[in-house]
């Protein structure tokens, strides 16, 4: 039977981390941006609090409380910052690509994630600047060798590359087959070869450390490749599940952000004064502020849902189309909600002295890591369409449109 | 705990309801729309066989009004049940569910601010309709007053045990068939609210006259009619709640409350229709794109789907949880308007990008007709309970302090 309510553990750890967003993230989401990272200090109030891994089984050192809660946190913890989450350990990528391409060793990729301390970072390198000139797939290319790959190529738009201790880094094995042909392989930060770039200097999202990496002939065991030698659509559909939940987990920030954006014009419009009485009182402003109200409800019940799904088992198909669906939404309503808050504060909204600027900035790149709007639109019109998914055609690549991850 | 997985009563009744919409409603359909009548055999028909597939006791009127927020009944499970029911019903056809034998938008009030006799007497004529089937109505908007509530200028005057009704209703829902009206009036235009009173006429009362028979864009099978007060007698005994319940302001407001019980419904009808018209494009697609060839613009109809789908999705969802709300006794004004707002957009949205999908085929009233028609259909879905202004307007009010009124 529907049902929106949230479970006794849901709401407890939905107020401490509404408290913590409140008196720890807002008053120092300036303070993370100047200083381009969250500093050690809050990462280890957020470790201890043991959020990170809330939807990972208890073998890998989670709390199994389903990929709801997750995303009940993310929308709370964002709603004090929303580019703070990008710089929290445990909080990106790698954990539920470990979790999903990583089979019986998912939880040992784990374990560095539940130490106490400051909590340590992994990344998932998987964009690419520039399509291949000639073929389908990515130019970084693994080579089985003797003794297992040598991977050679150039990665980017990696988020906490700098931080992080070990990658998953996406290669070609199988050059023949295209987007088909893909393989991921575990590479840590002190392999020889390896170099991380400098960092990507970004429109937003300052918390996160994206950068690219150069792989000079980085030899590796046979034993690193995820999955082992499974190509095709096995492994993309992991790849692509992967995306997809850590793109909801993204939407769910997004989410966060609306209704941070929101409420500052809310409140702005409730004092600032025009023509006699406060500008919300006109109908043009009020039904606005009444649009975005509606943009962050609904994204916020749509993600919920797609998260439910997951937690459900309920099929690949219909996990990913609910998926779809709620991060389209969340990402447009997310830039709606930051747009229109600049756009009600007037002039003030321009200066760096109000926080919807970085909103603002901050809901646009968002909308670039992991699954953008416009793929998980094909995603869920190829669903609805051909009623098969090729996983590999939905996949962010560099001949589509690139994303951070 | 968060859930979005329907009942396995709630799922057999979808199940049925789709059913008969396939292979009943939607054949029908564009005869009912050409002739602007259903029959009322069928009508009888469709009301003895959902009766019977709601069970026993429960009431077809139910399942098209769901059920009053402060019921004081307890948690039930019968607003989601009804909006469930109303968005398979509307996907078949949209004007079945307003032509539905029974009290109809008469139903919320009568049964909130009714008295025990009142509801007894008024209620009681739709228990056994086998003989002949019989509609309730409601009368508020007049030609100068429609979203302006307060400034109807229907007048009320009290004669002796009668009240005496002068005034005119238009744009009123089965209001030609209706055996009783509840029709709102004023004993003074200057009192505004305050002195609104609402009877309950029926047909057959001395100065009650049926008047125009309106022609429309579309729900062109339900009947839509002009009322006519003149000097019309009203027994005292009609006063809905009876005098005391007009001494307080408050007693009648609450009252009107109820009205938040509709809007999620009228909204799920929406989702049904903007869905049938996303089904229909979506098919129409997949038969003639994907099998033959990829064409360029396939990547551009593609995201078009899925972005009518999805907002359909997020009026859904927001519908849902009005009527989870209305279930749990929760006040739910606010979000009653948003799917209601959203759910009219998102529809409307669906049956125009359905057309232009289609292509010239889409416009054909030969070859695909019944997106013709769903597009007449489903302007009227921002309209009637409210329109979208009207909706932002109830939710401005939530969201801004002290803000009472524009």
């Amino acid at each position: 039977m529907i049902s929106f309510e949230a479970t006794e553990d849901q709401r407890l750890i939905s107020e401490t981390v509404q408290e913590f967003a409140k008196t720890t993230l807002s008053p120092r989401a300036r303070e993370f941006e100047k200083a381009k990272g969250v500093p050690a200090d809050v990462r280890q109030s957020v470790q201890e609090m043991q959020l990170a891994l809330a939807a990972f089984p208890e073998e890998s050192g989670g709390q199994a409380l389903g990929l709801l809660t997750s995303v009940i946190i993310n929308e709370e913890l964002a709603l004090g910052d929303p580019a703070a989450p990008f710089g929290l350990p445990a909080f990106g990528a790698f954990p539920l690509f470990a979790q999903e391409l990583g089979g019986a060793r998912g939880s040992e990729l784990l374990r560095p994630f539940t130490l106490e301390g400051e909590g340590s970072f992994g990344a998932v390198a998987w964009s690419e600047r520039k399509a291949h000139p000639e073929r389908a797939g990515f130019s970084c290319v693994a080579k089985q060798t003797a003794s297992g790959f040598e991977i050679t190529g150039e990665k980017c738009f990696v988020g906490n590359a700098g931080l992080a201790s070990q990658f998953i880094v996406f290669a070609q094995v199988d050059e023949a087959r295209g987007w088909d042909g893909l393989g991921a392989f575990l590479v840590s930060r002190d392999a020889p070869g390896l170099s991380v770039g400098e960092r990507h200097r970004t429109l937003g999202l300052d918390c996160a450390d994206f950068r690219p990496l150069t792989l000079d002939g980085v030899k590796l065991p046979g034993d690193v490749r995820l999955m082992g030698d499974l190509v095709g659509e096995p492994f993309t559909r992991a790849v692509l599940r992967a995306f997809a939940k850590y793109s909801l987990i993204v939407a769910a920030r997004q989410v966060g952000l609306s209704r941070f954006a929101f409420e500052t014009a809310r409140e702005y419009c409730d004092i600032r004064q025009a023509f006699g009485k406060p500008i919300g009182h006109f109908q043009a402003v009020a039904f606005t502020l009444a649009d975005r109200h509606m943009d962050g409800e609904s994204a916020s019940a749509l993600c919920r849902r797609a998260a439910w799904c997951w937690d459900s088992g309920k099929s690949d198909e219909e996990c990913l189309l609910r998926t779809a669906q709620a991060v389209a939404h969340a990402h447009e309503a997310a830039m709606r909600c930051a747009d229109d808050a600049v756009q009600l504060h007037g002039g003030a909204g321009f200066m760096r002295d109000v926080i919807v600027e970085k909103m603002m900035r901050d809901a646009k790149q968002m909308a670039l890591v992991g699954l953008t709007a416009e793929h998980m639109d094909q995603l869920a019109a190829t669903l609805e369409v051909r009623g098969q998914l090729d996983s590999a055609l939905v996949l962010p690549t560099p001949e589509t449109q690139s994303v951070f991850i | 705990m968060f859930e979005f997985e329907l009942s396995d009563k709630q799922k057999q009744l979808k199940e049925a309801l789709r059913g008969l919409g396939k292979s009943v409603i939607r054949p029908s359909s564009l005869e009912w729309d050409r002739n602007k009548d259903i029959p009322l055999e069928f009508l009888r028909n469709f009301y003895m066989m959902s009766a019977s597939m709601r069970g026993g006791n429960s009431t077809m009127t139910e399942l098209t009004e769901g059920s009053p927020v402060s019921g004081g009944a307890g948690p039930s499970s019968g607003n989601r049940t009804a909006a469930i029911a109303a968005e398979e019903l509307a996907w078949a056809d949209a004007s079945i569910m307003l032509s539905v034998p029974g009290a109809g938008l008469g139903g919320p009030p009568v049964r909130s601010s009714g008295t025990p006799e009142q509801r007894e007497r008024f209620f009681g004529i739709f228990r056994d309709m086998s003989e002949e089937l019989r509609w309730g109505a409601y009368g508020l908007t007049e030609p100068g007053a429609g979203s302006d509530v307060a400034s109807i200028r229907t007048s009320c005057r009290k004669e002796g045990d009668h009240y005496v009704l002068n005034g005119r209703k238009c744009y009123i829902t089965n209001g030609g068939r209706a055996s009783w009206v509840v029709i709102f009036a004023t004993i003074d235009p200057t009192l505004g609210r305050a002195g609104h009173r609402a009877f309950v006429v029926e047909r057959g009362t001395p100065g009650f006259f049926v008047g125009k028979i309106e022609d429309k864009l579309g729900l062109r099978a339900n009947e839509t009619a002009e009322l006519v007060l003149e000097d019309c007698h009203v027994p005292v005994e009609n006063l809905l709640g009876g005098e005391e319940r007009y001494q307080t302001k408050e007693g009648f407001m609450t009252a009107m409350k109820t009205f938040d019980n509709t809007r999620p419904l009228v909204a799920a009808m929406a989702c049904g229709i903007g869905r049938a018209a996303y089904e229909y494009a979506r098919d129409f697609v997949r038969e003639n794109y994907v099998l033959s060839r990829p064409i360029p613009r396939y990547a551009a109809i593609a995201e078009r789907l899925a972005r009518v789908n999805r907002n359909l999705e997020a009026a859904r969802i927001m519908v849902w949880k009005a009527v989870w709300m209305a279930d749990q006794g929760i006040p739910n004004a606010k979000e009653s308007s948003i799917s209601k707002a959203l759910a009219g957009q998102a529809a409307i949205r669906a049956c125009i990008d359905a057309i232009e999908i289609c292509g010239a085929h889409g416009t054909l009233s030969e070859d695909h007709a019944l997106l013709e028609k769903w597009f007449r259909d489903i302007k009227v879905y921002d309209i009637f309970e409210g329109t979208g202004q009207i909706q932002r307007i109830v939710i401005s009010k939530r969201l801004m302090s002290n803000l009472r009124g524009f």
